[in-house]
């Protein structure tokens, strides 16, 4: 791979080590809460503008618009290689996003405050650098870098059962990823006998040849590592122990990113490297997809904790995403990949909403909550908007993108669209259950009466702002994955 | 001895008479600090001298070579010395321990490692291995007032003593069967067969044996978890590293050297191996003791170098060398928390004891978190780049099924390392007895070894490239 195309420069250096010297600084100033909870705001401001700043970069011929590569471990063929196209860079600018969200979020946090910062930013750099990593060495490094904070996080600020739930994730996903690892290392020396070089570059070993079902089984090592992140239907069971325990900065990470990445892995290498394997197991991913769809709407009608509901509701969600990567069509993967960026931002928002209605009644449980819209109409209403859009209404985020997705794939399946199309409807079930029982219905006595205050509201209105804004206008976010997914549909899209 | 001679043994020497000099000296000056302090000076000289000083001969009596290979081995097995005596100040202040003796002990059991890995002969081999081991019986007790700890020097007293038999009984019989103590010789004269072929087989059997006492493979492994429970926390910390690395060391050439003719020899370790693995991974589970837990996890880590030494040549011996470096700086490290935490009468082990550590020490709670996660091998500690590179190696030579086993078992591992780690942080009541808050000296290694950790776990190309320029 040559650094020649696209332009190459220090700025996805700059995005992948900005947050971790944030975060290095963060455990530094362990003795003062104040200094690290600025470094953070500081840091997560910064790797946003950065983000944003990459938007001006132009993307070559080839959807790439910024290419980094460096010689790095050489005796194992380890290069140091980020890449960014369209797709890449909306997420890492959701990242970015979502991560000043979560900063802003816990801004008041008592316990280990210049741990929990710096794992914050500890878990930003691994994202971010999932999202760009091409050299497969360096992916499965930053996948696993996701994996220490996230289980701090979970297992320090959660909730009562918190170790519980973080052995589980961190266990599900850990071996996930050793099946990828032993699938890596494979491919690895399979593409070294080939052709006398070992590397683990994406782009070279997209050129190994391999035999069906030695591709299979590659392909099906690298999905047990991305499904049960995703997470797909039967893998799925770590999802809502962890999101529920997690604090409301973890849990905001976890349905607003760490899902995304497993989705991200399989466009970014799973399908490009075992493409006929990809092909077979479309059918399979239909079903799973489908079935997860139906299968957590259902579980999440039956939820009484609103955490859980919403933990739920992501399974059911990301089974459309991937049902339109399934559609395998320009339309689907556009609408898959914008539900992928409008459900982080919804589900985000809706989880801070859960997080300020239990700081005020002392419970998540449906019975013993309801008619919060009296004694807080501020926070009701945003509590109504984001859930409103969760479930799919028009003008607001995660409908453009469903439509898209169930568009896609009726051109290509009708009946999987139609039967999605149910899914839709559920989710409407479940979520007007949530909100009914809590908003209105008999009123509980919150022993917190305070409405949202300052930083409340200047957390709130950007995320209500963009819930509005991608559901009505999607089409900027539209453009830079037009190419880029063009590409990877027809050709693997690497440079 | 001719001057080349002694000029070649520099290290060793260094090491052999300063501890002399301390002990006697030390008689007469009873000064704790002192004598911990220019151990360690000594022991930093003796590495500097094998890094630095190029040897008049390659072979010094036909026991011990002087190659780049035994010369590195010196030079960690010196530092890790020096480490230790380091770590050991502040404790051997609070259990009253006999600066002089304790200096003097140690730094013949750097000699003793240093010689065992560059043995060239049989002979060598047993007088370096028995020249530390013997030393490590006092250290393990060394602290007299503790039951536990004679009972563990005890313990390792009778195992080792039977290893001892097995290595002497293992080099006769190895010496019938080729008539030669030289290693080269030997194990050659053993691959061209013969009449005497199953004596020197049945030799290489009780050598193995002697090896699995002293590495603690399972099934020799009882002594191993109570050992290190009652020894001092600095005594357990060079006897989880440099002895088991040093012995490990000494092996890889002579499975080299075998070549082809090994292979019944091959099959044996690779059982040795899988069980090792497997029983070292779930007799770690349950454990509640930190100490004991890593002496299980030590176990499990000498099943998966197995691997690498199986593979041999230049690719085991990369991963080898390396794997044994990045965990010997990981299990120094935990241990060095354990000593850091111990107070006079206690060291805190238990992991009901070490509740809510993240609170009273944040420091040294992440420190050792982060040991914890590079033994389990998670990125982007160094941990993961050493089971990387051993892992690749056996794949790359074919043996498969042990790289799944040994992933199988890092994947297992991943529980009883959280399980202290969760511990520390997540759970919130307070800690029964206040922590100690430490040495300045402690500090220091635990900064050392964490920094290594990291950088070694982001950029691990510099020592790749030093472990493979050193061997043989």
């Amino acid at each position: 791979m040559t650094a020649d195309i696209g332009t190459s420069s220090p700025l996805l250096s700059l995005l992948l080590w900005l947050p971790v010297a944030g975060a290095v600084l963060c455990f530094a100033s362990y003795r003062s809460a104040v200094l690290a909870r600025w470094v953070a705001l500081a840091t997560a401001l910064l790797v946003l503008l950065l983000s944003l700043a990459c938007l001006t970069c132009p993307a070559g011929p080839d959807g790439w618009m910024l290419l980094t590569d460096r010689s790095w471990i050489e005796a194992f063929g380890i290069r140091y290689s980020l890449g960014m196209d369209g797709i890449s860079l909306l997420l890492v600018i959701l990242t970015a996003f979502l991560q000043l969200v979560a900063v802003l979020i816990s801004w008041d946090q008592e316990k280990y405050p210049a741990l929990l910062f710096g794992l914050l930013l500890l878990l930003e750099a691994g994202i971010i650098g999932v999202f760009l990593a091409l050299d497969l060495v360096l992916f499965y490094l930053l996948w696993e870098l996701m994996l220490i904070p996230t289980f701090f996080l979970i297992g320090i600020w959660g909730y009562r059962r918190r170790v519980y739930a973080a052995v589980k994730f961190f266990l599900f996903t850990l071996a996930g990823s050793l099946c990828m690892l032993l699938a890596i290392i494979s491919l690895y020396l399979l593409h070294g006998e080939q052709t006398g070089s070992y590397t683990f570059a994406l782009a070279a070993l997209k050129q190994t040849q391999l035999g069906f079902g030695q591709e299979m089984l590659f392909y099906l090592c690298f999905m047990a590592a991305f499904a049960v992140k995703i997470p797909l239907f039967p893998f799925h069971s770590w999802l809502p122990d962890a999101h529920t325990e997690a604090p409301v900065a973890g849990s905001i990470d976890l349905a607003g990113l760490l899902l995304k990445t497993g989705v991200y892995g399989m466009i970014r290498f799973a399908f490009p490297l075992f493409p006929r394997a990809a092909e077979q197991s479309l059918p399979v991913l239909a079903v799973l997809a489908l079935f997860g769809i139906f299968y957590a709407a259902w579980i999440a009608y039956l939820q009484t904790d609103i955490k859980r509901i919403v933990a739920y509701s992501s399974i059911s969600h990301l089974g459309f995403v991937v049902l339109g990567l399934v559609a395998w069509g320009q339309t689907a993967w556009e609408g898959s990949l914008l539900l992928m960026v409008n459900h982080g931002v919804t589900t985000g928002a809706l989880f801070i909403a859960i997080a300020l209605v239990q700081k005020r009644t002392g419970t998540r449980e449906l019975p013993k909550l309801g008619g919060l819209w009296k004694s807080q109409p501020n926070l009701s209403a945003f509590f109504l908007l984001f859930s409103l859009a969760s479930l799919g209404l028009p003008g607001l985020a995660n409908f453009a993108g469903e439509i898209l997705v169930l568009i896609g794939t009726f051109g290509s399946h009708p009946l999987w669209a139609v039967i999605a199309v149910g899914g839709v409807l559920f989710s409407a079930v479940y979520t007007l259950r949530m909100v009914q029982c809590t908003i209105w219905g008999p009123s509980c006595e919150p022993f917190d009466r305070q409405d949202l205050g300052r930083r409340e509201w200047l957390v709130l209105i950007p995320l209500a702002v963009l819930v509005v804004l991608l559901g009505c206008y999607p089409q900027p976010l539209l453009d830079p994955l037009q190419l880029p997914v063009s590409l990877l549909l027809r050709s693997g899209g690497l440079p | 001895m001719s001057p080349a001679a002694l000029q070649s043994l520099l290290p060793q020497l260094i090491l052999v008479f300063g501890a002399t000099l301390i002990l006697l000296a030390g008689a007469w000056l009873p000064g704790r600090r002192l004598w911990l302090y220019s151990g360690a000076v000594l022991a930093v000289l003796a590495a500097l001298c094998a890094a630095l000083l190029s040897p008049a001969l390659t072979e010094v009596g036909g026991l011990y070579g002087t190659s780049l290979y035994a010369r590195f081995c010196t030079v960690v097995w010196s530092l890790l010395v020096a480490a230790t005596l380091l770590l050991s100040r502040r404790y051997a202040d609070l259990h009253r321990f006999g600066g002089g003796e304790y200096t003097a002990l140690l730094l013949f059991a750097g000699a003793g490692m240093s010689l065992l890995s560059a043995a060239t002969s049989l002979i060598g081999l047993f007088l370096g291995l028995e020249a530390f081991t013997l030393v490590l019986y006092i250290l393990i007790a060394f602290n007299r007032s503790d039951n536990r700890g004679a009972e563990a020097g005890l313990k390792y007293l009778v195992f080792g003593a039977v290893a001892t038999g097995f290595l002497a009984f293992g080099i006769a019989l190895i010496y019938t069967a080729t008539g030669s103590f030289h290693i080269v010789e030997a194990l050659g004269g053993l691959q061209s067969g013969g009449a005497l072929r199953p004596l020197g087989m049945a030799g290489w059997a009780m050598l193995l044996v002697a090896i699995g006492f002293k590495i603690s493979l399972v099934p020799f492994h009882l002594w191993t978890p109570d050992v290190y429970q009652g020894a001092p926390a600095p005594v357990s910390a060079i006897l989880s590293t440099a002895a088991k690395g040093a012995v490990l060391a000494a092996f890889l050439p002579l499975l080299n050297v075998m070549g082809s003719g090994a292979a019944e020899v091959k099959l044996v370790i690779s059982l040795l191996a899988i069980i090792t693995m497997l029983v070292g991974t779930f007799a770690a589970l349950p454990q509640t003791n930190l100490k004991r837990m890593l002496a299980y996890s030590s176990i499990v880590h000498m099943g998966y170098l197995l691997i690498s030494l199986l593979v041999g040549g230049t690719d085991g011996g990369k991963a080898l060398l390396f794997y044994l470096i990045v965990y010997s700086f990981a299990t120094f490290g935990a241990f060095a928390v354990v000593t850091s935490l111990s107070s006079e009468q206690h060291e805190l082990q238990d992991y009901a004891e070490l509740r809510g550590l993240g609170y009273h020490c944040p420091r040294r709670a992440m420190a050792l978190a982060a040991f914890l996660f590079s033994l389990a091998g998670i990125p982007p500690l160094a941990g993961f780049f050493a089971k990387f590179g051993l892992f690749r190696a056996a794949l790359v030579h074919g043996y498969t099924g042990l790289a799944i086993i040994g992933i199988f078992a890092s994947l297992v591992s991943v529980y009883y390392y959280l399980r202290p780690i969760l511990v520390l942080f997540a759970q919130e009541e307070s800690v029964t007895l206040a922590p100690n808050s430490g040495a300045r000296g402690e500090y220091l290694l635990l900064a050392g070894c964490f920094a290594a950790v990291l950088v070694l776990g982001i950029y691990p190309g510099p020592l790749l490239d030093l472990v493979a320029v050193v061997l043989p």
